[in-house]
């Protein structure tokens, strides 16, 4: 099994996708590793030679924020947002939607599960 | 959608000389503005402003880590106070 990126192990895939279990590298980055590197998309990630698992390595080493370097980042973008006491900042405070969605109904995601009101409905104050 | 680098950023023409004139003379007093959808630039930085957010004005301080945002996004549009009480009818809080 190759390691790629600290922890990520992927296999029994072709190495197009198993690279996508990095955190930080979709389809776009993946094939472009790949292209860098000249590695065949569709090479299973465990028929890789050594040399290549450490190619790829050295490359998303230099220019590509994964894994907990990139969660650190995402996090520390939104604690500045909070701290400033912006907009955007408050509604991650609040745990809203942040980017201007609806709040009237829906927005669960966000929310999370339905706090049942009792006796909302109803039609008599 | 982001705007357009081309463009460069938004800033309220009068809001930018009153801050470059208080610059000049090194004063720091607030500026009452309703220009809320001015960008904050790095002179900014250390002014006080009075953003208008419909009805009265609330005072933002410019901080270093405030820069590229909007005058606007400090100074709430909204209140919410919670929602009511059943039993007695009024706004909690």
């Amino acid at each position: 099994m190759p390691r790629i990126a600290g922890v990520d192990i992927p296999d029994r895939k072709a190495i197009r996708y198993a690279l996508r279990y990095v955190h930080g590298i979709g389809p776009k980055f993946a094939d472009d590793i790949l292209a860098e590197v000249g590695i065949e998309p569709s090479t299973k990630a465990s028929d890789l030679t050594d040399q290549q698992v450490s190619q790829i390595n050295s490359i998303i080493d230099g220019g590509f924020i994964v894994e907990g370097a990139l969660r650190r980042q995402v996090g520390q973008n939104i604690q500045r947002m909070r701290d400033i006491r912006c907009y955007r900042g408050e509604r991650h405070r609040r745990g809203l939607p942040v980017r201007g969605q609806r709040t009237r109904c829906n927005a669960r995601t966000r929310k999370g599960r339905k706090k049942t009101v009792a006796g909302k409905k109803g039609v008599k104050g | 959608m982001a705007r357009s680098l081309k463009k460069g950023p938004f800033v309220d023409e009068s809001l930018y000389l009153k801050v470059e004139r208080q610059n000049q003379q090194n004063k720091r007093t607030p500026m009452k503005t309703w220009a809320r959808r001015c960008t904050i630039v790095p002179e900014f930085v250390g002014h006080t402003f009075q953003v208008h957010n419909g009805r009265t004005f609330l005072e933002v301080f410019v901080t270093e880590d405030m820069v590229g945002h909007k005058l606007g996004e400090f100074s709430a549009t909204r209140m919410f106070r919670g929602h009511t009480n059943k039993k007695e009818g009024v706004k909690s809080k």
